[in-house]
C-alpha cells in the first residue's frame, strides 16, 4: 500500500455523512471543555493564583453550609482582591475523595476534616503544621480541648470552630418522681452504682421498663464518640496511649471489660430502648438519654424547662467526657499558606465563631466566644458542655492515624456486645484486629519529606 | 472470494487500534494492577515503603474483613433474585406473548423500571421502605393482611435489609429479562405449536415440550446474567443501607469499595476485586459448559 | 370460545395487577415530587401517596436553588455522549476488522475480545481508580468517560453483525477500486443501520445510571453526572423527600421520553443482546 492509497483511504473519515460528523464536532467540543469545567463558583474576575483560595468543606446541615457562605462572603467583603473556590463535598465518601485527591496531587489550599481523620493525613504528609503562622493570641484563645485534638506529635495541624458536647439529658419530672440526686457539675456525676440503681428505680414506673435511650440506632463513629469516655472514666482505653502502645491489654483490659459488661447488662436488663424512630426521648419513653449538643434544639423543642442536662455517669474517680469535631487545616499544596490562615483567623474571630455555633449548636471554640454564648456562657443551658472541656473532662481521641481503625474496631465489638457476645472476646477481637493495623503501619514512624 | 487485498493488514491493525489500546489500557493493565497489588501493602497516600506481603490480604480478607459475609449475602442474594425475577419475567413475557390489545402499552411499562437509574430506584426505595405504619410498603402490608402486619424498619433491621435490597432489584430488572424473553418466545416458529397441537398436546405440554427447549438460550442467558448481576450489585447497597446493619446487607463490591476507597487500604481492595474475578469467572465457566453441552456456539 | 374469553380476561386481570406493581414506585416518586415536602413521608401510608390533595412545582424549584442541577445533566449528558459517540466508532472499526478483513493477528484479536468478554468492570474499578489517579488524572468529564468507549460486548455485537452482512456489495466495491476504509464508510455503514442504533442503546442504557465510577473519580460539581447528583442530594441535609423525588422525576425524565419514542429500538437493543449472547 503506498501513501497515496493510505490517505484516499482515510479521506472519507473527514466527510462523513453518517452519524459521526456531529460525533466528531462533540470529541472536539469536549477536548476542548475539561479546562472550563473546575473554574467559575465565587467571583470569578481575577485568575491571579496568588490570591485565591480552594476549600473543601463538607455538605453538612443547611445552616452550616449557609454560615459558612456567609462568612466566605464576608471576608471577601474584606478582602475583595481574593478570590475563594468552595466545593462542598458529601460526607458519605469525605476520606475517600480526600485521600485520592492526595494521591493526584489535587489536594485544596484549605481542607476541612472530621477531627479522627487529622493524624492520619498529618502522617501521610498532607498538611502544614500551623504553629509558625498562628499568632500567639489567638492560640491562647483556643479551648484546650481544641488545641488537644489538632495536634500531633507535639505540632498543631488543625484548628476547629467549634468543638462538640458530649452528655446525658434527662427529663426532669421524671427524675424527681423517683427522688433521683440531680448532679449539676461535672465534679458530681453519678457513680456506676448510683446510675444502676436509678435505672431501676426509673424502671418501676415505665410502662415497658426501657428508661434509657443509648441511641443505637445511631452508626459509625457514634459508638467510639460515645462510649469510649465510660471505658476511660473506669481506668480503660480503646488503646494505650503510650509512644508504641497496643490495644491489647487496654481495650480488652478488666478496666475496659467492666465497663463495657456494664452497659451490655443495662441492655440485657430490658433498660434500653432501641430507639428505632430516633424520637425515644422527645416522645418521653425515656428518661435518660445518652446524647450530645445537636440534640438540644429537638430536645428542648419537646420538652422545655423540663430538660436537664447532666454529666455521664463514673465508672471510676470521676465522669470524661467526648470531644472533638470538624476542623480546618492547610494542605502543603496551598499556594499562600498566610492568606489561608488568615481566612481560619477569620473564622476564629468571636462574633464569627458565635454565627457557627449559632447554626449547628456547637461548642464554641474560642473562651472569648464562650463567654458571649448565650447558650454556653455563664448560665446558659448548656453551660455543662462548655465546662467539661474546658476544665479537663474531656479526652481527645487517640491521636494515631490508626484512628479510623480503632472506631470502627470498637464499633464492630460494641455490636457484638449488644447482641449478647461476651465483651472479653468482643473487645479482644476488636484489639488484635487494632494492633495488627499499627504494626502493618510500623506504628506510623515519622517520614522524611512525606509532603508529594 | 480468497483473494487477498493489499494493504488489508494495515487498514484492520488501523480499525483495531483503538478498540485494541482502550482494552489494554483499561481492563487488561488495570487487572493485571490488581493481581501484583494483592500481593503489596499498597494504602492510598501512604508514605510507608512498598512490600511485598505474599497471600496475607487474601487470608486476612476473609478472616478479619466482611468479605466472607458479603460473599454469601451475595450468594443469597443470587438464590433468590434469580429464581424470582426469571420467573417475574417469563410470567410477563408469557402475558405478553398472547394477541391481546395494548400489549405495546404494557410492555413500555414493565420495561420503564430499566431504563432507571439504580441510584434513583434506591433513593425512592429508601422512600418507600420508611420505617413505621406510615411507611408505604409497611401500610400497604397492613392492608393486605388486614392490619395482622407489623411495621418494621426494613432498611435496619438485620434481617429485613438484603431482602429490601433484592426487592428493589427485582423491581428494576425483572423487564429486561421480559424483553429477552419475549424476543425468544417470538423466535419459536408457530408450526411447532401446530404441530403439538395436531399431536394432540395440551397448553401445559406444549409449554413444557415446545416453549421451554424453544426458549433454553434465551433462558440460560437470562439465568447468566441475573446471577452475574447478583454478585456485582452495590449502587442499592452502598444508597440504601451501606452494607448494615450489621453487614446483614453487605456485598462483595461493597465491602471492596469500603475498603479500598473510604477505609484507603487498596491491596486488600485489590485482592477482594481478585477474588470478586474468580467467582465471576466460575459462572462463566459453569455458563459455557451449559451451552456446550448442547453444541451451540457461546 | 367463552374458554378462550375468560383466558383473555384473566390475562388481562393479571396484567393489570403487575402493571399496579410496576408502576406504583413510579407514580409514587411523581405525586410525591408534586406535594409539599412535610406531607410526603407524613402521607405516604394513605390513598393520599398517589392521590394528592395539593400539588404544586415548588420542589423542583427547590432543586434548582438547592443543587446546580444543570451540571449534573449536562455532566451525564457529556459523559454518555462520548461513550456512544465514541464507542460506536472505535468498536465497529474493531468488529468489522475481526469480522470482514483478514489478517495477522486477527485469530487472536478475536479470542483476546471474547475472553475479556468475562471481566466485568468492577473487577478492576480499583486497581484503574488508583492508577489513574496516581497519573493525577480524575475530576474531569474525559475520565468518565474514556475508559469506557472500547467495548468488548460492543465489538462482538458488531462483529456478529458484520458477519451476517452478504459480502456481494463491499466486493463489488473493491473490485471498482475503492480502499477498505472507503467501503467501509460507503458501503457497510449505510447497511448497518440497525446495528449501530442497537449498539447504541445498549451503550447508553448500560452507561447512563453509572454510579460507581464516579464515585471513585470526582470531586467538583461542575462534572458530577445524575446518578451521584442525586445520591448526593439525598445525603444533603435537610431530607426533603419532595425536592428528592423532584430531582428524580427530572433526571428520568429525558431518558422516559427518549424510550418512549425510540422504544423499538430499545427493545431490540436488549434482545440482541441476549439472543447474540
Amino acid at each position: 500500500m503506498t501513501h497515496m492509497d493510505f490517505r484516499a483511504a482515510l479521506a472519507p473519515v473527514f466527510r462523513l455523512p453518517v452519524p459521526a460528523l456531529p460525533v466528531l464536532a462533540l470529541v472536539l467540543a469536549v477536548a476542548l471543555l475539561p479546562g472550563c469545567g473546575r473554574d467559575g463558583e465565587h467571583g470569578s474576575m481575577a485568575a491571579d493564583s496568588a490570591q485565591r483560595i480552594e476549600i473543601w468543606a463538607h455538605a453538612g446541615r443547611e445552616e452550616e453550609r449557609r454560615t459558612l457562605e456567609a462568612q466566605i462572603d464576608r471576608f471577601r467583603a474584606e478582602r475583595p482582591e481574593v478570590r475563594v473556590d468552595l466545593t462542598w463535598i458529601p460526607e458519605g465518601s469525605y476520606n475517600g475523595q480526600v485521600q485520592a485527591a492526595a494521591l493526584a496531587g489535587r489536594l485544596p489550599d484549605l481542607l476541612e476534616f472530621d477531627g479522627p481523620y487529622l493524624y492520619s493525613y498529618a502522617w501521610q504528609g498532607h498538611l502544614r503544621p500551623l504553629d509558625d503562622l498562628l499568632p500567639a493570641g489567638l492560640r491562647e484563645d483556643l479551648l484546650p480541648s481544641i488545641a488537644a485534638q489538632g495536634t500531633y506529635r507535639g505540632r498543631l495541624y488543625g484548628i476547629g470552630t467549634f468543638d462538640s458536647g458530649l452528655g446525658l439529658w434527662g427529663n426532669r419530672t421524671r427524675l424527681r418522681a423517683v427522688g433521683a440526686r440531680i448532679p449539676d457539675d461535672p465534679g458530681d456525676a453519678w457513680s456506676g452504682d448510683e446510675f444502676d440503681a436509678l435505672l431501676e428505680r426509673l424502671a418501676r414506673d415505665d410502662p415497658d421498663g426501657q428508661v434509657l435511650d443509648l441511641k443505637l440506632n445511631y452508626t459509625g463513629e457514634w459508638f467510639s464518640y460515645a462510649f469510649s469516655p465510660l471505658l476511660q472514666s473506669a481506668g480503660g482505653d480503646l488503646v494505650d496511649r503510650a509512644p508504641g502502645g497496643l490495644a491489647s491489654g487496654t481495650l480488652d483490659g478488666p478496666e475496659s471489660v467492666a465497663a463495657m459488661a456494664a452497659v451490655q447488662s443495662w441492655i440485657r436488663r430490658g433498660r434500653v430502648d432501641p430507639n428505632l424512630d430516633d424520637a425515644a426521648f422527645t416522645r418521653s419513653r425515656v428518661a435518660l438519654a445518652w446524647g450530645g449538643h445537636w440534640n438540644f434544639p429537638g430536645y428542648h423543642a419537646a420538652l422545655g424547662d423540663d430538660l436537664l442536662l447532666l454529666p455521664l455517669p463514673r465508672l471510676g474517680e470521676a465522669t470524661v467526657t467526648g470531644q472533638g469535631s470538624w476542623q480546618w487545616g492547610i494542605t502543603r499544596r496551598a499556594r499562600d499558606p498566610e492568606l489561608a490562615l488568615a481566612f481560619i483567623a477569620f473564622l476564629l474571630r468571636p462574633e464569627e465563631v458565635l454565627a457557627m455555633s449559632e447554626a449547628n449548636g456547637g461548642v464554641p471554640a474560642t473562651r472569648s466566644a464562650v463567654r458571649k454564648s448565650e447558650l454556653y456562657g455563664p448560665g446558659g443551658p448548656l453551660r455543662l458542655f462548655a465546662r467539661q472541656l474546658e476544665e479537663g473532662y474531656a479526652r481527645p481521641r487517640p491521636r494515631t492515624p490508626a484512628y479510623p481503625v480503632i472506631s470502627d474496631a470498637f464499633a464492630r465489638a460494641f455490636q457484638d456486645i449488644r447482641h449478647g457476645a461476651e465483651p472479653v472476646q468482643a473487645l479482644g477481637w476488636a484489639a488484635r484486629r487494632i494492633d495488627r493495623e499499627l504494626r502493618d503501619n510500623r506504628h506510623y514512624p515519622e517520614v522524611a519529606g512525606t509532603a508529594r | 472470494m480468497s483473494r487477498r487485498h493489499p494493504g488489508e493488514g494495515a487498514a484492520a491493525w488501523l480499525l483495531m487500534t483503538p478498540a485494541l489500546s482502550g482494552l489494554l489500557v483499561f481492563l487488561l493493565m488495570p487487572f493485571g494492577l490488581a493481581v501484583v497489588l494483592s500481593f503489596s501493602n499498597l494504602r492510598m497516600a501512604s508514605p510507608l515503603p512498598l512490600e511485598f506481603v505474599g497471600f496475607s490480604n487474601y487470608t486476612l480478607a476473609f478472616t478479619e474483613t466482611g468479605l466472607a459475609r458479603a460473599l454469601l449475602n451475595n450468594l443469597l442474594f443470587a438464590l433468590v433474585v434469580v429464581p424470582v425475577q426469571t420467573a417475574l419475567g417469563l410470567a410477563l413475557a408469557l402475558l405478553l406473548n398472547r394477541p391481546l390489545a395494548g400489549r405495546a402499552v404494557f410492555r413500555t411499562l414493565f420495561f420503564l423500571p430499566v431504563v432507571f437509574p439504580l441510584s434513583l430506584v434506591a433513593v425512592v426505595w429508601v422512600l418507600i421502605f420508611a420505617p413505621g405504619p406510615d411507611g408505604l410498603l409497611n401500610a400497604a402490608l397492613g392492608f393486605v393482611t388486614l392490619g395482622a402486619w407489623e411495621p418494621r424498619d426494613f432498611l435496619n433491621e438485620p434481617f429485613w435489609a438484603l431482602p429490601a435490597v433484592m426487592l428493589t432489584s427485582i423491581w428494576q430488572g425483572a423487564g429486561f429479562q421480559m424483553v429477552v424473553l419475549l424476543a425468544g418466545l417470538q423466535a419459536i416458529p408457530r408450526q411447532l405449536y401446530e404441530a403439538a397441537a395436531v399431536d394432540g398436546a395440551g397448553r401445559w405440554r406444549q409449554f413444557l415440550h415446545v416453549t421451554l427447549p424453544g426458549l433454553r438460550n434465551p433462558l440460560v442467558f437470562v439465568v447468566i446474567v441475573t446471577t452475574l448481576l447478583s454478585f456485582r450489585v452495590f449502587d442499592q447497597v452502598r444508597i440504601m443501607t451501606r452494607g448494615g446493619p450489621q453487614e446483614a446487607s453487605n456485598t462483595v463490591i461493597h465491602e471492596m469499595v469500603r475498603t479500598a476507597f473510604d477505609q484507603g487500604h487498596v491491596a486488600m481492595g485489590a485482592a477482594m476485586s481478585v477474588v470478586f474475578f474468580v467467582v465471576i469467572l466460575g459462572i462463566a465457566l459453569i455458563q459455557r459448559r451449559l451451552l456446550r453441552q448442547r453444541g451451540e456456539v457461546a | 370460545m367463552r374458554r378462550a374469553g375468560l383466558r383473555a380476561l384473566l390475562a388481562y386481570a393479571l396484567l393489570l395487577g403487575f402493571t399496579l406493581l410496576f408502576l406504583a414506585p413510579v407514580l409514587f416518586m411523581l405525586v410525591a415530587s408534586l406535594k409539599p415536602n412535610e406531607q410526603v413521608l407524613a402521607e405516604a401510608g394513605t390513598l393520599r401517596a398517589f392521590f394528592p390533595d395539593t400539588v404544586g412545582l415548588d420542589n423542583y424549584r427547590a432543586v434548582f436553588e438547592r443543587v446546580p442541577f444543570e451540571l449534573y445533566l449536562a455532566s451525564s449528558l457529556i459523559v454518555n455522549g462520548l461513550i456512544v459517540g465514541l464507542g460506536l466508532v472505535v468498536n465497529a472499526f474493531a468488529g468489522y476488522a475481526l469480522a470482514r478483513l483478514r489478517w495477522w493477528g486477527r485469530g487472536a484479536m478475536l479470542g483476546l475480545v471474547l475472553a475479556v468478554l468475562v471481566i466485568p468492570f468492577e473487577a478492576v474499578a480499583i486497581p484503574l481508580f488508583y492508577q489513574l489517579s496516581w497519573l493525577g488524572w480524575r475530576d474531569d468529564w474525559l475520565v468518565q468517560a474514556i475508559p469506557f468507549v472500547a467495548n468488548p460486548l460492543a465489538i462482538f455485537l458488531f462483529y456478529s453483525f458484520f458477519l451476517g452482512l452478504p459480502r456481494e456489495l463491499e466486493e463489488a466495491a473493491r473490485v471498482d477500486g475503492a480502499g477498505v476504509l472507503r467501503t467501509f464508510f460507503a458501503i457497510v455503514l449505510p447497511n448497518a443501520k440497525a446495528a449501530f442504533a442497537s449498539v447504541a442503546i445498549v451503550l447508553f442504557l448500560f452507561h447512563w445510571g453509572m454510579y460507581l465510577w464516579p464515585l471513585l473519580m470526582t470531586t467538583s460539581e461542575a462534572v458530577r453526572p445524575l446518578p451521584l447528583g442525586i445520591a448526593s442530594f439525598y445525603t444533603l441535609p435537610p431530607l426533603q423527600w419532595g425536592d428528592i423525588m423532584a430531582f428524580g422525576v427530572l433526571m428520568v425524565l429525558p431518558v422516559v421520553l427518549l424510550f418512549v419514542v425510540f422504544q423499538r429500538w430499545f427493545v431490540r437493543g436488549v434482545a440482541s443482546t441476549g439472543v447474540k449472547g
